[in-house]
């Protein structure tokens, strides 16, 4: 091969990634404006600030987007209106693509679409577009997205009873579905887990009781209080509350009374930074990092390489708390013991390893079987889950 | 006379630069720029058809309400229980609904029973604070009170409790209806033409009732003072209650309307407020049917465009409920200052 | 002080109050200011004591002009007024009472108020308990106590409107010697009143108005037939007495027996003549205005029955009695018998027939006219009603009364109002009598109950008496009767 050669075979390489990197930086450089609708306060420390946070997040890696928001997207903040009519807000001023970020907008979710087809929607924890799922619709302009929290709840339980010294564990509940139902059953698996199996406990010993307060967050007047059930949890023998609300009000409720002498711990949820609210009771925080997930889909909006799909995404297990690669993370908190916490990394390593928890036999709330012994909870199994588990205490709801 | 009315729009109007000033100066206080916040919430509310038919959405019902608060301001009562009324009419609606859903009737026929259900319900509501009042010796602004949080607790319960959706046990609200029980939409928007129609025939209605029948002229009467409304042989409770009654068929239907062409479910909060709102209204047109209209414009306008704060100005929204606050304060102040005015250079 | 007004002049909208009004009062006179019911006295007499601002003119206080801001203002240039209603606290103690106004320490010594209200007591010859409530107290001792914070206040300059309207003859005596005595160390006292005898007895200077303006003034003696010109431009003298018993009997009682928490009426059984005039004599709260009110069916009695035209209405509800031709005016206008806030036409609409569901606006203000015209009220069919004056709201009561009538029920007719307007209404009343409609009124005029009646119930404390023939019953036998003497036993 003569240089001549060389040079013309180096030069059209060269035309040839330059030309690829020049498409591919022009697709990518399109600026994109998405909108997302909060269902509470932007700034909650809680669900909906783990989405405003991914969506800052956005911001820095994909050049030129922008992101809008309404915050507090909920009949009782903002009398008159629905979500829909929000997200045509967020179009008229430029969004191409909204987040519907609550479970609440599903309906309001679904309605947009269908009625809007050129604007992109990611129904964060939704279930619409899953094809194997039993509430499928055909929405080509919409994906769903979720974390694998269910690892994140497990971890959460296997702290709460490696620290709980009456054995008593409360789990301050939002609302009941198939969401609440698995992720408080999933906290549930793991602090019986670890109960048994590093404490070396009789499981029947470990009580885990849930009380729901009806919303995500508190609605005076509409919901129950939630600072009060967390209060009567510990006032009543439950040394450790688990969270499942956006909201940071157990954290509160336990830094209280913690310094009020009780020896009381918490467990927040949702957000990376929830335990700042309290750190000398707070064990820790499963939380939901959106971020990757939400820069992967709206590039694909962005490039032209959007599919409507259903996403459940699994934590990083190289490293769960990598807040570039992991959907949903752990944070341990100040007030885990060193032992607790070497027990919690184990725990987290076998889990890494393949330990499933979602694993027969397992008994549904009313003694039924759901998993024969050595049986494997499919998807559909552990996201439908009908009811509570056998020995938790609380309302199910069963669906049918 | 003339003269008279002047100097009352001249008084309304410093009320609304007031509140405008006021309002002004606490987002400067915040660090928020009064000027194109304002340009924001009119763009928000008058931006584009679609922002304007959602202004229409809400204040359609809004208008209802008032008009059913004119007739009882008018007979000298503060029918406080007026969101209860609203909430009785969404429950009675969503009822039918549901029990009507499954039945071969054809959808139109649905709607429109659940609709007459949910008039009965609000007016049923209203009745029930009336004879309270009339034989139970309880102010009506304390009956409505109660049942307002009746009829909440009512929503709660059913909501979480014998309505829930199946599996689901929620605050958010009950099982949507198919979209053939909704009113028919104007294509595109949100908006439903029968609420504008329900909404502009209940404000003439209400004109024409109050100042040009009988009947008004005797609620009026007894607002003004019932003993002699009553001694000029006005059956003054009997009058009442049906002011009542009337009230509350407008805050039922503005329940049904929430129901059968906003939400299309029973959630918590149903009422939206609009029963406070419109009591604001109602005050703010001083008792008078001709101002409701422009006025309750206002303040869906209002409530329509300070979404545009959150979402331009990363401003809290509820800045326009700091405007409505101070638009109430100003104008029941100016009109202290009119009415002294009035008595010593009248 | 001296006082002296200049050029006032007052407009309301439309009305103009005080035309150009010119008067000088010296120190230690009392002078009566005399005129009929909407001829401008009481707009006056805010004006000089801060009610008001006079739209023009001036005041001026021992020859200085000063401005009269407020009521309080007044007091502190030593102008006072008593007002025809007394502005007290009824819920609170006489001492507290005469306390209230006082500048001063935040906290009041009561026991040094409590000695002062006794010295200027026993100078003026009142006798009020001040640790008495003052709604045990009569209205003449109100007004009683209202001149004495006055006076405490220290005004100089006492302004009295109408205050021998609802008092008694003994509490009358007293107040026009503490006046007397007060005039003597040089206090101006200016004397309200529309009752020709008061002025005559108590005044040293008379100025009459009428419609706005000044029309003159008068010293002693008062020629009374031209002070009455002088109001009224004419001449009025009281009509003959007539009758129109028509002989069958139309309002029947039998053995009516009444209660309420206070008194107790035994059986009372009258039957009356379509056309006659029954007159209800007695001191205030000896049972007549129960015994009115049970007749319209307002109050229920616990016995006996009540009948018109041979229907037995006892029991029944007031609108029973309304549709059988049954009408009661209560004595409080405005409180009771007209709705403050809505016009003339308003009221004769509301009055009226409903002729089908729709208002007819140009009929109504059509009607509302011709009643106006009819009834010499003065005011327009937009008038809102409170607007006008007393004897006009009076008019107004009576223009309301459908046709035709059984029974009128009326209290106190004519109280407040002037002569010309008395005369008038019960013009309007005979003329009903005339069609055959029985009246029952309660007054506390006896001169009124004598005139006008055909036969007199009298009460005293829930006692009555059997009818008396007014033509054959003399003002003084008919006070004594009242006063509680001559009952048998």
């Amino acid at each position: 091969m003569s240089r001549k050669t060389l040079w013309i075979l180096v030069s059209l390489l060269l035309v040839v990634a330059m030309l690829g990197a020049a498409c591919q930086q022009k697709k990518a450089a399109g600026p994109i404006t998405f909108g997302m609708l909060l269902v509470g306060p932007y700034n909650d420390h809680g669900w909906s600030q783990a989405h405003y946070d991914a969506g800052k997040y956005v911001e820095t890696k994909l050049a030129g987007s922008k992101m809008i928001y309404v915050d507090k997207v909920n009949p009782a903040d903002r009398p008159g209106t629905t979500p829909a009519q929000l997200a045509e807000e967020l179009v008229a001023k430029g969004a191409t693509l909204v987040v519907f970020n609550s479970d609440d907008m599903k309906d309001s979710a679904t309605e947009f679409s269908k009625a809007h087809p050129d604007i992109k929607v990611i129904m964060a924890s939704g279930d619409q577009v899953w094809k194997e799922g039993k509430a499928y619709v055909e929405l080509p302009n919409m994906i769903n997205i979720m974390g694998r929290m269910e690892y994140g709840k497990m971890v959460a339980g296997c702290a709460a009873a490696l620290t709980s010294q009456t054995g008593k564990i409360g789990y301050l509940g939002p609302l009941i579905n198939d969401e609440t139902r698995r992720l408080t059953a999933s906290a549930y698996l793991g602090a019986k887990y670890c109960w048994t199996k590093y404490l070396g406990k009789d499981a029947a010993a470990l009580s885990f009781k849930v009380t729901w307060i009806g919303f995500w967050f508190n609605i005076p007047g509409v919901t129950s209080d939630p600072t009060q059930v967390a209060d009567d949890f510990f006032n009543s023998g439950y040394d450790v509350v688990i969270s499942g609300i956006d909201t940071t009000e157990a954290v509160a409720e336990a830094k209280k009374l913690s310094a009020a002498g009780q020896k009381v711990w918490a467990i927040p949820y949702d957000y990376v930074g929830s335990c700042e609210e309290g750190k000398e009771i707070c064990l820790g925080v499963p939380y939901f990092n959106w971020g990757p997930a939400y820069v992967k889909t709206i590039t694909s909006a962005a490039d032209g390489s959007w599919k409507s799909n259903w996403q459940w995404n699994a934590p990083d297990w190289k490293d769960i708390n990598n807040l570039d690669t992991s959907a949903v993370g752990f944070k341990k908190g100040n007030a885990l013991s060193a032992d607790a916490a070497s027990k919690v990394d184990e725990f987290i390593k076998e889990l890494a390893g393949g330990l499933n928890l979602w694993k027969g036999p397992i008994n549904l709330q009313d003694g039924s079987a759901y998993l024969k012994d050595g049986e494997v909870g499919t998807d559909q199994q552990v996201w439908y889950l009908p009811q509570l588990l056998q020995g938790m205490e609380g309302q199910s709801v069963p669906s049918k | 006379m003339k003269n008279l009315r002047w100097n009352n729009f001249l008084f309304q109007l410093v009320a609304f630069l007031l509140a405008l000033a006021f309002t002004s100066l606490i987002m400067v206080f915040a660090g928020a720029p009064p000027i194109s916040a304002y340009v924001e919430i009119l763009g928000g509310a008058f931006g584009s058809v679609n922002s304007l038919a959602n202004v229409v959405v809400v204040w359609m019902p809004l208008l209802l309400v008032t008009s059913g608060l004119l007739i009882t301001f008018t007979a000298g009562l503060w029918n406080i229980g007026i969101e209860g009324q609203i909430t009785l009419g969404a429950i009675f609606t969503t009822a039918a609904l549901r029990l009507l859903q499954e039945s071969s009737l054809p959808p139109w026929l649905i709607i429109l029973l659940a609709m007459l259900a949910g008039v009965a319900g609000g007016a049923l509501w209203a009745v029930m604070a009336g004879l309270l009042k009339t034989f139970g010796g309880v102010n009506e602004i304390f009956g409505g009170l109660g049942l307002n949080f009746v009829a909440t607790a009512l929503t709660l319960w059913l909501i979480f409790g014998p309505w829930k959706r199946p599996g689901t046990g929620s605050m958010s609200g009950t099982e949507p209806f198919p979209d053939t029980l909704w009113l028919p939409q104007l294509p595109g928007l949100r908006l439903s033409p029968w609420s504008v129609i329900f909404g502009a025939a209940a404000i003439y209605l209400v004109y024409r009732l109050l100042s040009g029948t009988y009947f008004g002229l005797r609620l009026k009467a007894i607002g003004k003072n019932v003993r002699a409304a009553f001694l000029l042989g006005v059956p003054a409770w009997q009058h009442s209650l049906l002011a009542f009654a009337l009230c509350g068929f407008f805050a039922g239907l503005a329940g049904a309307l929430q129901v059968t062409a906003v939400y299309h479910r029973l959630i918590p909060s149903i009422s939206s407020g609009y029963g406070f709102l419109g009591l604001l209204v109602a005050m703010l047109v001083n008792y008078q049917a001709l101002w409701a209209a422009p006025v309750a414009l206002f303040f869906a306008a209002l409530n329509i465009g300070s979404i545009q704060l959150p979402i331009m100005l990363n401003l809290d929204s509820s800045l326009s409920g700091v405007l409505q606050g101070m638009l109430v304060l100003f104008v029941l102040l100016t009109e202290g200052a009119r009415k002294r005015w009035l008595q010593k250079n009248g | 002080m001296n006082v002296e007004l200049r050029d006032i002049h007052k407009i309301f909208a439309a009305v103009h109050a005080n035309n150009g009004i010119n008067l000088k009062i010296p120190a230690g006179v009392i002078q009566g200011i005399l005129g009929e019911n909407g001829a401008g006295k009481s707009t006056l007499m805010k004006i000089l004591s801060g009610f008001y601002q006079p739209s023009q003119g001036q005041i001026l206080l021992d020859d200085k002009p000063v401005i009269i801001r407020s009521p309080a203002d007044a007091t502190r240039q030593g102008v006072g007024m008593l007002h025809q209603d007394p502005l007290d606290f009824p819920s609170m103690r006489v001492i507290d009472n005469f306390l209230i106004g006082h500048p001063g320490e935040l906290i009041p010594d009561r026991g040094q108020a409590a000695a002062q209200l006794e010295a200027i007591q026993q100078k003026l010859g009142f006798s009020l308990r001040p640790e008495a409530h003052v709604d045990t107290l009569t209205v003449g001792e109100r007004q009683q106590l209202e001149i004495l914070r006055l006076l405490w206040l220290g005004v100089r300059v006492l302004i009295l409107d109408e205050p021998t309207t609802g008092i008694s003859a003994l509490q009358k005596e007293k107040l026009f010697a503490a006046l007397r005595l007060l005039a003597q160390e040089g206090k101006t006292i200016i004397f309200v009143s529309h009752k020709l005898e008061d002025v005559e007895v108590l005044c040293h200077k008379v100025a009459v108005l009428r419609q706005g303006r000044l029309i003159g003034e008068m010293l002693p003696p008062f020629n009374i037939t031209r002070l009455v010109e002088m109001m009224f431009e004419k001449v009025i003298t009281l009509g003959n007495r007539r009758s129109c018993c028509r002989g069958e009997i139309s309002f029947r009682l039998n053995a009516l027996e009444l209660e309420d928490a206070r008194l107790h009426i035994p059986g009372v059984s009258l039957e009356v003549q379509g056309g006659e005039v029954i007159g209800l004599a007695g001191m205030e709260g000896s049972g007549q205005a129960l015994f009115l009110r049970a007749c319209a069916g307002l109050v229920r009695a616990v016995g006996g029955h009540i009948s018109i035209n041979e229907h037995d209405l006892t029991g029944k509800p007031y609108h029973t009695y309304l549709e059988h031709g049954i009408a009661y005016l209560p004595a409080a206008r405005l409180e009771e018998g007209l709705a403050p806030g809505m016009t003339l036409t308003e009221h004769f609409l509301l009055a009226g027939e409903a002729r089908g569901f729709n208002i007819d606006w140009e009929q109504g203000r059509k009607v509302a006219q011709e009643r106006i015209a009819d009834f010499n009220i003065r005011g327009t069919p937009a008038s809102p009603i409170e607007a006008l004056s007393g004897g006009n709201q009076q008019r107004a009561l009576l223009a309301l009364l459908k046709h035709p009538l059984n029974l009128i029920l009326l209290e106190h007719p004519t109280r407040g109002l002037d002569i010309e307007s008395s005369i008038y209404i019960w013009d309007k009343l005979k003329e009903r009598c005339a069609e055959g409609a029985v009246i029952l009124f309660i007054s506390s005029d006896l001169e009124e109950l004598l005139q006008y009646s055909d036969r007199l119930l009298v009460f005293f404390s829930g006692e009555v008496s059997s009818p008396l023939d007014a033509e054959r019953t003399t003002v003084e036998h008919l006070g004594q009767f009242i006063g509680g003497k001559g009952w048998a036993a």
